[in-house]
C-alpha cells in the first residue's frame, strides 16, 4: 500500500528538498518531539530566523513530516511501501535514507501515541478478593454464609474506577467457568483462522 | 430473645380459646408464615372468611403478635422447646404449642433465607455475559489487530428489584489474569470446605 500525497502537501514538504541533510535531520527532530508533546510554534520562529526563510514555510515544513510519520505509522506500511512512496516526492538519496530511519526507528512509538487517541471503553485494571464468613446480621443471627468479597478496578483512560462486589461460592465456580470458556474460546481453530485471514 | 408487652398480650390473645377458636388458630399462623415469606400474601387475612363476624381488632392484634414471633424466633434460631417454654407462659395449650412448632419447624428455613437478604451488601455476583471481538482499527490506527474481550458482570442490589450490570473490557492477557485470580479464590474455598 503506498501513501497518496495531495498537492498542498507535496507543496509544503517541498521546502525540505533543497536544505541540508543537517536540517533535515534537525526538522526531523523536531516534528518527532511535536508528535509526543505538542507543537510548540516558538522553535519556529527560531528555525526561520536561522535559515531565513518566512516562519510559515518552517511550520509547513514540520507539519508535512509529521502528517508522513503519523500517516505512514498509522497505516503500519512496509519499508518498501514507505521508500516508494516518499520516492515520487523528490527527495536526494541521503534524506530518503533518512526519512526511512526516522519512519523505521519511531513507528512504534508514534503508533503507541495513535493508540492513545483512539475510544476506549472501561478496562480490566486489577482484582483483589478476600473470603468472608457472614456470621451474623441485624434481621438475621447465628448464620454461616460465605462470601466472596472482591475489589474490581477498572481504567477508563486516565480514571480509575473501584467496584466492590461479592459472590456466593456457587455463583463464584460458575463465574470462573464461564470466563474460562471465555479464554479457551481463542484458542480454538475458529477464532485461530480468523486472526490469521485479517490482516 | 426480647418480645415486648403489646406482642406478649397479642399471644396471650392468640392462645385465649375464647377469643380465637382451634380452626382460627390454625388458619392465623399459616397466614403469619405466609405472609413473611411472600409479599403477595401479606394482608390475605383480611378477606379470610373464616372471620367474618369475629372481632376484627382482636384478629388484627393475635396476627401482628404472630408475625412479630416468627421473624424474631426465626432471627434469633430459636428450636421448639424454647418455643414452647415461650408459648406456655402466653398460656397456650399443648395442642396450639404443636400446631405452632410443626409450621415453623418447616418453614423456619425459608424465613431465614429471606431475612439473610435484608440489609445492605455490596452488589451480588449472579452471571457473567462475555463477548470476544478482533479488533482491527479505529479513526488513528489500522492494523491494531488484537482481540478484545467484553465482560458483563450481571449483579443483584441489595432490596431492589433487576440485575444491574458491571461492564469492563479486557484483553487475553488481563482476563487470564482475571481467571487466574478468580481460581485461586474456587481453590481456597474448596480448601476450607474440605478441612
Amino acid at each position: 500500500m503506498l501513501l497518496m500525497f495531495d498537492d498542498k502537501h507535496k507543496n509544503h514538504l517541498s521546502f525540505l528538498l533543497d536544505i541540508d541533510i543537517a536540517v533535515l535531520q534537525e526538522f526531523c527532530k523536531i516534528s518527532l518531539e511535536f508528535i509526543k508533546k505538542g507543537a510548540n510554534p516558538k522553535v519556529y520562529q527560531g528555525a526561520a530566523q536561522k535559515l531565513s526563510v518566512p516562519a510559515e514555510t518552517v511550520q509547513n515544513g514540520v507539519e508535512g513530516l509529521m502528517y508522513l510519520l503519523t500517516e505512514s505509522s498509522k497505516l503500519m506500511i512496509s519499508e518498501i511501501d514507505f521508500q516508494d512512496s516518499i520516492l515520487t516526492l523528490g527527495f536526494r538519496e541521503d534524506m530518503q535514507r533518512e526519512l526511512l530511519a526516522l519512519y523505521l526507528t519511531h513507528r512504534r512509538e508514534v503508533r503507541a501515541i495513535l493508540s492513545e487517541m483512539a475510544m476506549d471503553v472501561p478496562h480490566y485494571h486489577n482484582l483483589e478478593w478476600r473470603l468472608d464468613v457472614q456470621l451474623a446480621s441485624r434481621a438475621l443471627q447465628r448464620q454461616i454464609t460465605p462470601i466472596v468479597t472482591m475489589k474490581l478496578q477498572t481504567k477508563d483512560g486516565e480514571d480509575m474506577m473501584s467496584h466492590v462486589l461479592q459472590t456466593d461460592p456457587v455463583n463464584l465456580v460458575h463465574l470462573t467457568k464461564v470466563l474460562d470458556e471465555a479464554l479457551q474460546e481463542i484458542k480454538s481453530p475458529y477464532c485461530r483462522r480468523i486472526f490469521r485471514n485479517i490482516k | 430473645m426480647e418480645l415486648s408487652q403489646l406482642v406478649l398480650d397479642g399471644l396471650i390473645l392468640a392462645g385465649d380459646a375464647a377469643h380465637v377458636n382451634d380452626k382460627g388458630f390454625s388458619v392465623l399462623v399459616t397466614r403469619a408464615f405466609d405472609g413473611l415469606i411472600d409479599d403477595r400474601h401479606k394482608n390475605l387475612i383480611a378477606k379470610d372468611p373464616s372471620f367474618r363476624g369475629e372481632d376484627q381488632a382482636v384478629v388484627k392484634e393475635v396476627y401482628a403478635a404472630l408475625v412479630t414471633l416468627v421473624a424474631e424466633a426465626a432471627k434469633h434460631d430459636l428450636d421448639t422447646s424454647s418455643i414452647s417454654s415461650l408459648l406456655e407462659e402466653c398460656k397456650f395449650n399443648n395442642e396450639r404449642i404443636e400446631t405452632f412448632n410443626k409450621i415453623y419447624t418447616a418453614k423456619k428455613q425459608l424465613v431465614q433465607i429471606l431475612l439473610s437478604g435484608v440489609g445492605t451488601t455490596p452488589r451480588h455476583i449472579v452471571d457473567v455475559d462475555w463477548r470476544l471481538d478482533y479488533y482491527i482499527k479505529n479513526n488513528h490506527l489500522e492494523k491494531v489487530n488484537e482481540a478484545v474481550y467484553l465482560v458483563s458482570l450481571k449483579t443483584e442490589v441489595s432490596e431492589s428489584p433487576g440485575l444491574k450490570e458491571v461492564q469492563f473490557s479486557c484483553t487475553q492477557e488481563q482476563l487470564q489474569d482475571l481467571v487466574g485470580k478468580l481460581k485461586d479464590a474456587c481453590k481456597c474455598l474448596e480448601k476450607i470446605s474440605q478441612s
